[in-house]
């Protein structure tokens, strides 16, 4: 009996164990919440190579995967700011440009018909050649990867597709509100021309060339800038073995700079970027903030949660649940590994309750320094936090990413396992003292993205708005900053070769009597719809008015640019004024006229920059520059002639640099001026022409100047 | 609170295919349960870390609408955060009478509101300050975001939900000691919603709208294309629904829509981590077996007519072109699925894809092309769609002739060996790597279970994709693409594309 009892009290108990109790619960509080199993992953195998390599070798059998990235120390803020986008071009042609051996499209035929990917790409401080492949294919995989990762061939074809996508992302990046706010946000934060805001313009992106790209992987991808991890199903001997092999010959290069250096915000204050087709304002409110190592970083973490953590941070609570105001909205500290980030907080609202966002966003951030933190919104933020640590380690390839963090921004690898009692240290003392050092409602910088007239009331009710002007400039129109990082300064033997082609244009006494020319020109010009031949008649009245008639074969168009206005007359269309982006073009275009040059040459500086051959002669290039925007003339030396013009192109389908051929000349009223020409981009003839006729000093009608009423 | 993600993710299923070794592999460790009510458990365990994912799928979507209720699918899926009788409110006894006086106030309100002959302005005025007098008296009760706060302290990750037309899901992922926490959760949800804070979560949604629909130009472009193709069936009403709807559907409507179609027979919850089978069932059948065994909903009866007409929409936009082409084909459920998947990855997957080769990589015309399966839904007969990215400085009219000569080119040639069998190969490793993580493994083996009725049709459709011949693809091709089965939308640009900019006054 007693044996049975004994039995009897076992099965209960092991009923009990394996079925929870039948009565209901009320209140999640009921649940009991058993331990959570001991966390203690396996950390990858570090091995550091002489030639400074690092490699992290993680093993993960779970799928017959094998997966590995060499994470390379320099990016888009290395790159000068005239070719902003270098790195984009880098990282999207570096693949597909193919190596030495391969092409780019055979190692996509080769790769994809084994399921395999090799693919490179570019980032703010970093650029990355990764490789992902099953297992059985890793030894036929690896040997390619390597010679693309050491040599790469960044063929022009791939080049040109890459800088395809990056004009394509240019011409867009005003089509979405959010990424305007984004971008603009970002801009204020760091202030203009930072090393962290880039942004590629179409003539930045004409300017990178082949070279750029070879120089820049000459200069970055050395085994003392790199970082490699590998992870997924192998034997960890044999790969550190094949990895040394693969690497241990490479020779030191020189070493990556520093960080850049940031920043210079805007000013505190109100800004504001229009945008008609939109029913909801974006609004974006930033100022500087802090970098990772800041001791305090815990605690703003903290703050963070307790501000925006999901449903249950302030921000979602407060405007979206108890308000309805809005459908997302968020923000907090950045905190880069490396540089000082920013403090920034997004929202968007329908136009109508725009200034009343403003307001509730601009309170939430003010409450921060002024409103006590509870007991209650610490335990939650704290608890977030700790309980959700968990899935920063649930998977090798992620413990893996993380030492390779570390490693990269010079943090200690045990930064990860004590982030826990860091955080558990955090009081609500720290959290308030936190925030009223490092928030500052009144250095914000609001911006606005939207649709004015929507608006309960215009922005200029609540203070001094700037405007920010986002129109994408023409490739022709270098930013500023360019030309002040690189003040065009001319040279003694420039300005004796100017000398040389004015007296072979005429002299500087007949250059100067030129009043007027008007000139008719046949070309040709290759479009994607085949050639196309245009008859051009222009009247230039120096200095500054213009006006071109072309025939086209889809008829006539005249274009009109003087100072008081800049109109076109387009088939079938009437009359309308140029875009102001096109119109700036087409005034650089102008300041690049021979005869506008030759005539104010105090307007230019002139440099001599080389010698190259054209055609059989050792042309002498002449550098004329102004306003951060220059042409190139390879110049005969002995007689003055002006052989060759290199220019940059100038919009979404400009291919690079256009270069002009001159082929013939012919002197009209005693100025000598080329006659005959070939239009040549990326190595392809894309034009040609003849000069018909040049009148000098022609009756010009005042009339053609006016603009047609329509 | 998603919409959007979701022809991706119908995408994924539709190409998917895993070796059938693999099929045994996780059928050991899966278990599957048909709860007394109907409702249908996955469980696949996975016990590498201390973690777990599920999703929660409903099959009900925007479909299951009518007009003057567009949007109340994805609306409730807003509402299932608001919590129950036991989470959220302060006095439920208390609550549940002010928000049965909200909803009579709303009904006055509304009826008033819109009638179109002899409205009195002032009566509406003063019925509506009556609505919101109710609302402020109701809200009282509420504890804000009680459901979404206590997934988070207790160390939730992901947590979200998307309706589309077919479907509602929800989902995250929790610390394993969490699983019964989880079950109480998930089940007190759909046990007894309660409607709190109804009408500004009606305003959030219209933000949400605002958003994805109307301030973006491929949101715009989206609504257009589906209104378009489909002149019958629901598929051609847009998840996020109708502006008017939005604003005037009530909690009442979201009450009925849920009693007919929550309903456990008719929803699916895959698990996936470090749980024990054994212990999670009983634990799974307490909470889940506290919902009310209900009837299914009757099928959806229309169908989509054969279209029998080219049918082309022009947005003429200040923004960038793009352009979407759209063909009918039949339910992902049909035997030529796998075909079409085989079609998709030719067309557009990877840089040896046709349409990459030709479009992007060649001419240098477009900047993305891709065709993808299944949209708006893959429920019912739906669109084949590519969708192209013009590259700066083209229009969206350049796209029609390349797509049609690959068209013509896949209609009239044999697909060759090599290019078929790498596709077949990519299929396999597609599906592989996607079984990577918990999340994305659990949401697809609960759509799976959905759409086909067995989530091991996500590996034995690898075997169908592995049967597809050269043959097959030229009959489906010459049976879909066909220009009367066709529909066209694009953004055409009013500037020229180097000037597009800044909001230029009109």
């Amino acid at each position: 009996m007693k044996s049975l009892r004994v039995c009897v009290i076992a099965a209960t108990a092991l009923l009990a164990f394996a079925f929870p109790s039948l009565t209901q619960v009320k209140s999640y509080k009921d649940i009991k919440t058993p331990a959570l199993r001991k966390v203690n992953p396996p950390q990858p195998k570090r091995v550091q190579l002489d030639n400074g390599m690092v490699i992290y070798l993680m093993v993960d059998h779970e799928l017959p995967l094998i997966r590995a990235t060499a994470n390379i120390r320099g990016g888009e803020r290395d790159e000068p700011i005239e070719k902003a986008g270098l790195v984009d071009i880098y990282g999207g042609s570096w693949r597909t440009g193919g190596t030495q051996t391969k092409t780019g499209d055979e190692l996509d035929e080769f790769l994809e018909s084994r399921a395999a990917r090799i693919e490179t790409s570019g980032d703010d401080d970093s650029t990355a050649a990764s490789f992902d492949v099953l297992k059985e294919d890793f030894d036929t995989v690896f040997p390619v990867y390597l010679d693309l990762l050491r040599n790469p061939a960044f063929r022009q074809d791939k080049i040109d597709l890459a800088k395809t996508f990056e004009r394509t992302r240019i011409s867009r990046r005003n089509d979405e509100p959010g990424e305007i706010t984004g971008r603009e946000a970002q801009k204020l934060g760091y202030g203009p021309n930072s090393p962290y805001t880039h942004q590629p313009e179409y003539s930045t992106v004409a300017a990178i060339t082949r070279d750029d790209l070879l120089a820049f992987h000459k200069r970055f991808v050395h085994p003392n800038n790199i970082i490699f991890g590998v992870v997924g199903d192998f034997d960890p001997a044999q790969m550190e073995s094949k990895l040394r092999q693969a690497f241990a010959s490479w020779p030191r290069g020189p070493q990556a700079p520093p960080p850049a250096t940031v920043s210079n915000p805007a000013k505190p204050g109100l800004y504001f970027v229009a945008k008609s087709d939109v029913t909801q304002a974006s609004i974006a409110m930033v100022h500087p903030g802090i970098q990772r190592n800041n001791p305090d970083y815990y605690a703003v973490a903290v703050m963070n949660e307790i501000l925006s953590n999901g449903f249950s941070g302030r921000l979602m609570q407060h405007l979206r649940s108890a308000r309805g105001l809005t459908y997302g909205v968020g923000g907090g500290f950045q905190a880069p590994w490396d540089h000082p980030g920013l403090f920034m907080t997004r929202m968007s609202t329908k136009s109508g309750t725009t200034l009343e966002s403003i307001d509730a966003l601009k309170g939430e951030i003010t409450d921060l320094t002024t409103k006590p933190f509870t007991a209650e919104e610490l335990a939650q933020a704290k608890e977030s936090v700790l309980n959700a640590f968990v899935f920063t380690m649930d998977s090798p390839a992620k413990v893996l990413n993380q030492q390779i963090l570390l490693e990269f921004y010079g943090f200690p690898p045990d930064y990860f396992q004590k982030y826990p009692s860091n955080i558990e240290k955090v009081t609500a003392a720290d959290v308030a003292r936190v925030a009223k050092k490092y928030v500052n409602p009144n250095q914000l910088a609001v911006l606005v993205v939207g649709n004015e007239k929507d608006f309960e009331k215009p922005l200029s009710s609540i203070g001094t708005v700037s405007s920010i002007d986002v129109t994408i400039p023409e490739g022709g129109t270098t930013p500023k900053a360019a030309a002040a990082a690189k003040p065009a300064s001319g040279n003694a033997e420039g300005m004796a070769l100017l000398k040389k082609v004015q007296d072979f244009a005429g002299g500087k006494a007949k250059l100067d009597a030129i009043t007027a020319v008007r000139t008719t020109t046949s070309a040709s010009r290759k479009t994607p719809q085949g050639n196309m031949d245009i008859e051009v008649e222009s009247v230039m009245v120096f200095p500054d008015r213009q006006r071109s008639v072309m025939k086209m074969p889809m008829g006539e168009m005249t274009i009109v640019m003087t100072p008081e206005a800049s109109f076109m007359v387009l088939p079938g269309m009437g009359t309308r004024d140029v875009p102001a982006s096109q119109r700036d073009a087409a005034r650089a275009d102008a300041r690049q006229e021979m005869l506008t040059i030759l005539k104010n040459p105090d307007k230019y500086t002139f440099a001599v920059t080389g010698t190259e051959k054209v055609g059989g002669v050792d042309a002498k290039i002449l550098e004329v520059s102004s306003d951060g925007d220059s042409v190139k003339w390879y110049v005969d030396p002995a007689t003055g002639k002006v052989l060759r013009k290199v220019s940059r192109g100038r919009g979404p389908m400009a291919q690079g640099d256009q270069v002009t051929d001159f082929t013939a000349w012919g002197t009209f009223g005693g100025i000598t001026v080329p006659t005959a020409f070939t239009l040549t981009a990326n190595g392809e003839q894309i034009g040609s022409g003849q000069v018909k006729s040049v009148e000098i000093n022609p009756v010009v009608d005042p009339a053609m100047w006016q603009k047609p009423a329509s | 609170m998603r919409t959007a993600s979701f022809v991706m993710l119908v995408a994924l299923i539709a190409g998917a295919a895993a070796q059938a070794q693999d099929l045994a592999a996780f059928e050991k460790r899966t278990t599957v349960k048909k709860l007394d009510n109907g409702l249908t458990v996955i469980l696949t365990e996975r016990h590498d870390a201390p973690v777990f994912s599920y999703a929660t799928v409903v099959n009900v979507g925007a479909s299951q609408e009518v007009l003057g209720i567009t949007g109340l699918a994805h609306m409730f899926e807003h509402m299932a955060f608001k919590g129950s009788d036991l989470i959220g409110t302060k006095d439920y006894e208390a609550e549940q009478v002010a928000l049965k006086k909200v909803e009579q106030a709303y009904a006055a309100y509304d009826t008033e509101r819109r009638r179109t002959t002899g409205r009195d302005d002032a009566k509406v005025k003063q019925l509506e300050k009556a609505w919101r007098d109710a609302i402020a008296e109701a809200d009282k009760y509420v504890v804000t975001d009680e459901f979404s706060t206590v997934v988070d302290r207790v160390g939730g990750v992901g947590m979200n939900a998307g309706t589309s037309n077919d479907i509602t899901i929800y989902f995250y992922s929790l610390p394993s000691n969490r699983f019964e926490l989880w079950a109480y959760l998930e089940s007190e949800r759909f046990r007894n919603p309660v409607f709190r804070e109804f009408y500004k979560e009606r305003d959030v949604v219209q933000e949400e709208r605002r958003m994805r629909s109307e301030s973006s130009p491929i949101g715009r472009l989206f609504l257009q294309f589906q209104a378009t193709a489909f002149a019958a069936h629901p598929y051609g009403v847009p998840t996020i629904g109708w502006m008017s709807d939005l604003q005037s559907f009530s909690a009442t409507d979201a009450r009925a829509f849920f009693d007919k179609y929550y309903v456990p027979a008719n929803t699916v919850i895959a698990i996936v981590g470090d749980v024990n089978s054994a212990e999670a069932m009983p634990i799974i059948d307490k909470y889940f077996g506290r919902l009310p065994k209900k009837p299914l909903p009757e099928p959806l009866r229309t169908i989509e007519p054969p279209q029998n007409a080219e049918r082309t929409v022009v947005l003429h936009e200040t923004s960038q072109p793009f352009y979407l082409e759209g063909y009918h084909r039949p339910a992902a459920t049909d035997s030529d699925d796998p075909v079409y998947s085989v079609l998709t990855m030719l067309l557009s997957t990877g840089r040896t894809s046709r349409l990459y080769k030709s479009m992007i990589r060649d001419k240098k015309i477009a900047a993305q092309a891709s065709g993808f399966n299944n949209f708006p839904g893959g429920k019912y007969p739906n669109l084949f769609t590519f969708l192209v990215v013009p590259a700066a400085g083209h229009s969206a009219q350049e796209m029609m002739p390349p797509i049609q000569a690959e068209l013509d080119r896949i209609k009239t040639e044999d697909v060759p060996a090599d290019e078929l069998k790498s596709v077949k190969t990519r299929a396999r490793a597609g599906l592989l790597r996607a079984l990577d993580n918990n999340g994305g493994l659990a949401r697809q083996l609960a759509l799976v279970q959905t759409y086909y009725g067995d989530w091991r049709e996500l590996f034995r459709n690898l075997d169908r994709i592995e049967k597809v011949t050269p043959a097959d693809i030229k009959r489906v091709a010459n049976q879909t693409f066909q220009p009367n089965n066709r529909t066209v939308a694009y953004i055409e640009s009013n500037r020229p594309a180097a000037t597009a900019s800044k909001g230029e006054a009109k």
